[in-house]
């Protein structure tokens, strides 16, 4: 009897092992933000204030929307380079669209064409042209950025109609419109990745291509619709750019917002090579991203060597889900 | 029985996220045996031979080698103890050459640090004409048959001279032949003193080379003893707890209207002129050697391969499917072989990879209702016996058998017209097999037509109406199910004998 009891007592601690290493494994990206969000309110008292809290979520709100779409991309096996140059591009073009028919809502529909056409001629490389998506996208980097320059001369593009400036700077109760924008999209991404057939495909190709194909998927498909999505929801960051102060740059804007984006999603746990990863990790990957840009000014790090440290956070954050 | 074995696993316990997998399991092998571990799937074979090749630790127990304890703390431990095994899911890298493959991680270096690449392809050859293989070694892995990759894992074991050989289901895509000439080299390894621990679900075999046998059920040993005393019926009852007919399936059902026409479909290097008709009850089977041609001919029929001539009828329309989606709109479903690399999507779970290519079933206004993808589990966890503890793990959590399985009650989800099964049992246990067997009765008998790719003859003799015999990407023969015979079908297979009269 006391033996059996025994045993209960060690099936139970051994539960109590096991789903603590499951939380550790399935929530890790939470964790260390917890940690870190910890160690900066004790570092910074101005932390925690609301204002720089809202700062935060504000300043991370455009690359957290170009990070969800590169998630989607890494799960599929891919990558896209291609972010910041198309943001730029998407940028040039609704200001042109904007002050040539005077109307805010074709400025956005133009937008979200071209940032889709962009991504699709990138899906069209990679899934009909079977050029690796590390070249495909380098190619449109480069000549996305290009053509932005072209327009632009070099330099910037400013609106003319008020009103265009609304999107970026009104807020409701507080919350600045591009906070609730982000976060609609993390949940619509969200749903879409989790909870639809074209989530489930997207996951599947990144694991196992031919085993997914076997399975009767349109993988091709399914690829033109990962590079497009990213598109469209790169030409959302574009507008929330653009609007914010009214003009984009072709040469300064969107420079690095790629390898921000990527960092997030590797912070947030998603497998290089694809198949594995989360939208909520990426989530909590831009706020961890967010926090450390954030206390690094806040502690007067200079701005020379904030790269340092976001790249050593990132190779060690691939450590990590090295060991597993 | 001599005192000291040479290996000993004593009293070995472990578990898997709280689940027990062997329960205290002893296994004993002496010098210069072959010993069976046998039991169904999900027994914990893999996980025992694992343990033993440093792949996973015990929770308990030790091991001794020549009657010293060792720590098996990693595979190279074990190796550098003599130990070779091969797994049993294929482990060659595809973007390798042979010879490569054959000498991964141990290449062989003149003094100034160059590969030696003549010396090992002259090793490797070597290797392989001892099996019966002759394929150039610089030869690309991705451009071979799947029962060439089970044999280079079988020749990379045998490169490295090893005193135990852990042999985790190495006939599983291997033909008759095949298997013949492995046997032979067991028994001469066995004579010079290499002892062989045989996994495997094909009681036959194991009754011709085995010496002595282990049987494992949920973990724990319920039997050990010498092959000499036993009969096949009484392993089998320990092993799955009841005995299996080894008849032949009896359909006493006709035939419906033809459903699948095929006419002189050929493809470049691949097959040539192929003409066969399927009818609806039907259960046609395509049988022969590596090379044959008929896993690449029917994955041209599924739309996976287009290169290909020729005319596909269905229903007496004539289709043309170029992609895998367009096959099963046209009611044709295909199991694949080898299903590390065709069939399971190891990142997801077991739940999803069972829905994978049925999600419409799961639908509702675009959203996949997850309870529905799990009620469908459970159901067909039950009908084919799907050993798991919680469906939401990754499928490659799985032992071998469970998952192929799962492949399975995949296909039969989306449940089409036609069904190809591309060595459907390969790793399933004798009690699971006659299930499926069972299971595709059920399917014909509801009008469905069913073919059945084997590179075993008694597999295909003992379900399928007609039997398609391959050789060289050509059809040599077609034989009655009933009246066929293993010779028969092994000499048409070899390419020995050739039916005279035009087939179709
Ligand atoms: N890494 C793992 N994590 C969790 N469970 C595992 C793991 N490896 C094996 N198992 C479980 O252990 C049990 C035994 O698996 P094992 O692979 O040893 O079976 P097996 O006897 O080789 O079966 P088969 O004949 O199908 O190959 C299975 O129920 C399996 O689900
Ligand atoms: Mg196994």
């Amino acid at each position: 009897m006391a033996n059996l009891q025994l045993k209960e007592y060690n099936q139970q601690t051994s539960n109590t092992k096991t789903r603590l290493s499951w939380l550790w494994s399935e929530y890790s990206v939470i964790i260390a933000f917890l940690i870190i969000f910890i160690a900066a309110s004790i570092m910074s008292p101005r932390f925690l204030d609301i204002n720089n809290q809202l700062n935060i979520l504000m300043q991370v709100s455009i690359i957290g929307i170009v990070a969800l779409g590169m998630t989607v991309v890494m799960l599929s096996g891919g990558i896209d380079l291609s972010v910041g140059s198309v943001l730029v591009l998407v940028g040039v073009i609704t200001v042109l669209a904007l002050n040539a028919s005077g109307s805010i809502l074709v400025a956005i529909l133009t937008a979200l064409f071209v940032g889709s056409a962009a991504g699709f001629l990138n899906g069209l490389m990679v899934a009909k042209g079977r050029i690796a998506s590390f070249i495909a996208t380098l190619g449109m980097m480069a000549g996305a950025r290009s053509i932005a320059l072209y327009i632009a001369e070099g330099g910037s593009v400013s609106g003319e109609v008020s009103g265009f400036t609304a999107i970026a700077n009104s807020d409701l109760w507080l919350i600045d419109y591009p906070i609730i924008i982000f976060l609609i999209m993390t949940v619509l991404v969200y749903v879409l990745m989790h909870k639809t057939r074209f989530g489930r495909y997207v996951y599947a190709l990144g694991s196992n291509e031919k085993a997914a194909l076997l399975s009767a998927i349109r993988v091709d498909r399914v690829k033109l619709g990962v590079y497009s999505l990213v598109g469209l929801l790169v030409s959302v960051a574009a507008i929330i750019e653009t609007s914010r102060l009214n003009s984009i740059s072709s040469s300064s804007s969107g420079v690095q917002y790629e390898l921000d984006a990527i960092a997030a999603v590797i912070i947030g746990g998603t497998r290089m090579t694809g198949g594995r990863g989360k939208i909520i990790g990426t989530f909590f990957g831009v706020l961890i991203l967010g926090i450390l840009n954030n206390m690094m000014n806040l502690m007067n790090v200079s701005p020379h060597l904030q790269g340092f440290v976001k790249g050593s956070i990132i190779i060690v954050a691939v450590l990590f889900q090295k060991r597993e | 029985m001599s005192v000291n074995p040479f290996v000993t696993m004593s009293n070995i316990e472990k578990s898997f996220n709280g689940v027990p997998v062997l329960k205290s399991v002893t296994l004993k092998v002496q010098k210069g045996e072959i010993h069976a571990l046998l039991g169904e799937n999900g027994a914990g074979k893999s996980t025992l031979m694992n343990i033993l090749g440093g792949v996973h630790q015990p929770d308990n127990g030790f091991i001794m080698m020549n009657g010293k304890e060792v720590k098996m703390n990693n595979p190279r431990v074990s190796q550098d103890q003599g130990i070779s095994f091969i797994h049993q899911e294929l482990n060659v890298v595809s973007d390798l050459r042979v010879y490569e493959n054959m000498f991964l991680g141990a290449e062989l270096k003149n003094k100034i640090g160059f590969l030696k690449v003549e010396e090992m392809c002259r090793q490797t050859s070597n290797v392989l004409s001892q099996l019966g293989v002759s394929i150039n070694p610089k030869e690309y892995v991705r451009n071979l048959d799947t029962s060439y990759k089970q044999l280079i894992e079988i020749a990379k074991a045998l490169l490295h001279k090893s005193s135990l050989i852990i042999m985790d289901e190495p006939t599983s895509s291997l033909a008759e032949h095949e298997v013949k000439r492995l046997f032979k080299l067991m028994k001469n390894l066995k004579k010079s003193g290499v002892s062989i621990i045989y996994i495997s679900h094909k009681l036959k075999e194991i009754k011709e080379v085995c010496d002595r046998y282990t049987v494992l059920r949920d973990g724990e040993v319920v039997g050990t003893g010498s092959m000499k005393d036993e009969n096949l019926e009484t392993i089998t009852r320990l092993m799955v707890g009841k005995s299996i007919s080894e008849d032949r399936f009896m359909h006493d059902h006709s035939l419906g209207p033809v459903l699948l026409e095929v006419s002189n479909l050929t493809s470049e290097g691949l097959f040539n002129n192929i003409n066969f008709t399927l009818r609806k009850g039907e259960i046609l089977g395509f049988t022969g050697l590596a090379g044959d041609g008929r896993t690449e001919l029917f994955e041209s029929l599924f739309g996976y391969r287009k290169k290909y001539t020729g005319k596909v009828k269905i229903n007496n329309q004539l289709v043309k499917i170029d992609h895998p989606s367009k096959a099963i709109k046209a009611g044709i479903g295909l199991v694949p072989k080898d299903r590390k690399e065709n069939g399971i999507i190891k990142d997801l779970s077991v739940v999803h990879n069972m829905s994978l290519a049925s999600m419409r079933n799961f639908e509702k206004t675009g959203l996949i209702q997850e309870k529905a993808e799990h009620q469908k589990f459970q159901y067909y966890k039950e009908k084919l016996n799907i050993k798991v503890h919680n469906p939401r793990i990754t499928i490659d959590k799985l032992s071998g058998g469970n998952q192929q399985k799962v492949i399975i009650a995949k296909w039969l989800e989306v449940n089409p017209d036609i069904i190809i099964f591309d060595n459907p049992t390969q790793g399933i246990d004798v009690g699971a097999k006659q299930e499926i067997y069972h299971h595709i009765n059920e399917l014909v008998e509801q009008g469905k037509a069913i073919i059945i790719l084997s590179s075993e003859a008694p597999e295909v003799l003992k379900v399928c109406h007609n039997i398609y015999v391959m050789y060289q990407g050509e059809i040599t023969a077609r034989l009655k199910g009933e009246e066929a015979t293993e010779d028969e079908i092994m000499s048409y297979a070899t390419g020995s004998k050739r039916e005279a009269e035009k087939i179709g």
